[in-house]
């Protein structure tokens, strides 16, 4: 059964990712500055939210590093076929094509809360809940939002002919889930135009399963359980995975 | 062969006699600039990110941020022309990466021009063009808060243009110095990051953790940012953070240069 080989083709993700463990550090490195610089000073500048905005902004870091680790995986793709022509030999494998276009999705996903495991720690232990269950609930929210991304990612890489252009396709979606989501400021202040795109950004729900992961009530976040919160989350993750497994099928040409 | 040191130097002597070195320096600098314009993705995603920045997370959050004094649309708005030009002077790096994997610097190297000249040529062709991009941005946010005395536009651009110098040379010397491609661009990626955020252009110093402020008023972003910010609002020149933009661009354009050089003549100086 080609499904048997779904683990081996996520460990060859996998260890692609760790044949050079100072990018994972490297990963790391943005992630503490994003907070420890970026969040902490922000922290200090925002008042009157009700409740500290460091912490309400603070998985936000954790969150880009995820992306940025899950367009990691859509690059490799692309390179696989643009740069080491390695696309055939992949098709040479006992595996039906489906299976292993899915599988390099969910090989994505796994570098990807690999890549952010310290981080998510470092957010659960700010939250206070790095000894409770709902350490489980922030992994699931990573790992949800980045089968969205790393779906996303291999679309584009489909579609892109050159690098240029798929890092400035990265780039923009990169500006849409950071600057036009919840990530710094709650859905009211938007205009109410960007209000329906704000509300279909997967980084809003992400972010709001976070935060009510956490024993601090933070204005403007609806109080409730997370589940609810990525339950909405794996509508568009889902979705965006499903599009990077059809997209990969097409671009190999299977 | 085209690389030999002395072949080099004799390039630089009779055929060119007639070509004077700072036009063949501009030539040099002149194909950097034409190399950017021709290529609309860089300049749309930067330009896209300029936006977004200023005019959606500037926007709101300045309406989150209530500080007597702090006007912090304003701060962040100059501060944000600043990151735009440290972004952008960074991609020279990404070009030379790039003309060493794909072939283009062995061409190059044929050119009738020192190899001086050269890296000279490329330095300033990634100021240059970091500074014509960049104004009308600088123009936007000019209009925005009624930036309006020449002298004062003058001396902000010319902290900016020495920004952009420095951090061409020093996105010369890692493009040099690292081998693999992934690696090069996260870590220029993150060199990226740390100058800018860790610094005084998005946010000010006073309400930086102690452990970034300690360091944040030493990042040549910084001494772009407090001259800038100096010229335009308060009509002055902050004479420590120009001394401090000189001694950058000094240090990494020398730093560049001899690393780049080091590259092209395989350790060999003329």
């Amino acid at each position: 059964m080609s499904t048997r080989l779904i683990p081996l083709i996520i460990e060859r993700d996998v260890r692609v990712l760790f044949s050079d463990a100072f990018l994972v550090a490297i990963m790391f490195a943005n992630f503490a500055i994003d907070l420890f610089v970026t969040a902490a000073t922000f922290g200090r500048l925002v008042t009157g939210q009700g409740a500290n905005y460091f912490l309400f902004i603070a998985p936000g870091s954790n969150l880009i590093t995820a992306m940025v680790a899950a367009f990691q995986s859509g690059r490799d793709v692309w390179r696989e076929k643009y740069i080491k022509d390695l696309t055939s030999y992949l098709l040479t494998l006992p595996v039906q094509r489906p299976v292993l276009a899915f599988s390099r999705v969910l090989g994505g996903v796994v570098r990807s809360v690999i890549a952010t495991f310290p981080g998510t720690l470092v957010i659960c232990y700010l939250y206070g809940i790095l000894f409770t269950s709902k350490v489980l609930v922030a992994y699931l929210t990573v790992g949800l939002f980045s089968l969205g991304i790393v779906g996303l990612s291999m679309a584009v890489s489909a579609f892109s002919s050159s690098i240029e252009m798929w890092v400035t396709i990265r780039s923009v979606i990169q500006l849409y889930l950071s600057f036009l989501s919840t990530l710094f400021y709650s859905v009211s202040v938007f205009p109410s135009i960007l209000a329906p795109i704000v509300s279909s950004n997967p980084m809003t729900w992400a972010i709001q399963a976070f935060r009510q992961l956490s024993p601090i009530s933070f204005a403007q976040v609806p109080a409730g359980d997370s589940l609810g919160s990525i339950s909405i989350l794996a509508g568009p993750s889902l979705a965006f995975a499903l599009l990077g497994t059809i997209c990969y099928i097409w671009y190999a040409k299977l | 062969m085209s690389s030999l040191p002395t072949l080099a130097s004799d390039l630089s002597s009779p055929p060119l006699a007639k070509e004077s070195s700072t036009r063949l320096v501009f030539q040099m600098a002149l194909r950097d600039v034409s190399v950017l314009f021709r290529t609309p993705w860089i300049i749309i995603t930067r330009g896209l990110a300029f936006v977004i920045q200023l005019f959606v997370f500037a926007y709101l959050i300045s309406g989150l941020i209530h500080v007597p004094g702090l006007n912090f649309f304003q701060y962040y708005a100059v501060g944000s022309v600043v990151a735009t030009i440290a972004s952008i002077s960074f991609v020279i790096g990404y070009d030379i990466f790039e003309e060493a994997e794909e072939g283009v610097l062995d061409y190059l190297l044929t050119l009738p021009i020192s190899r001086r000249q050269f890296i000279i040529g490329r330095a300033l062709g990634g100021a240059l063009r970091a500074i014509i991009y960049i104004i009308p941005m600088f123009l936007v946010v000019a209009f925005i808060e009624g930036f309006a005395q020449p002298l004062s536009i003058i001396s902000a651009l010319l902290s900016l243009f020495l920004l952009a110098f420095g951090v061409t040379g020093m996105s010369i010397t890692v493009a040099v110095s690292v081998k693999s491609a992934n690696r090069f661009d996260v870590v220029l990626a993150l060199l990226e990051l740390a100058v800018s955020r860790g610094s005084t252009a998005l946010y000010p110093i006073a309400f930086m953790p102690l452990y970034v402020s300690i360091f944040a008023p030493f990042s040549p972003v910084s001494f772009a940012a407090d001259s800038a910010r100096a010229s335009l609002v308060g009509f002055s020149l902050d004479l420590p953070a120009i001394a401090g933009l000189v001694a950058f661009v000094v240090i990494f354009l020398g730093l560049g240069a001899a690393f780049y050089f080091r590259r092209l003549e395989g350790g060999i100086y003329s």
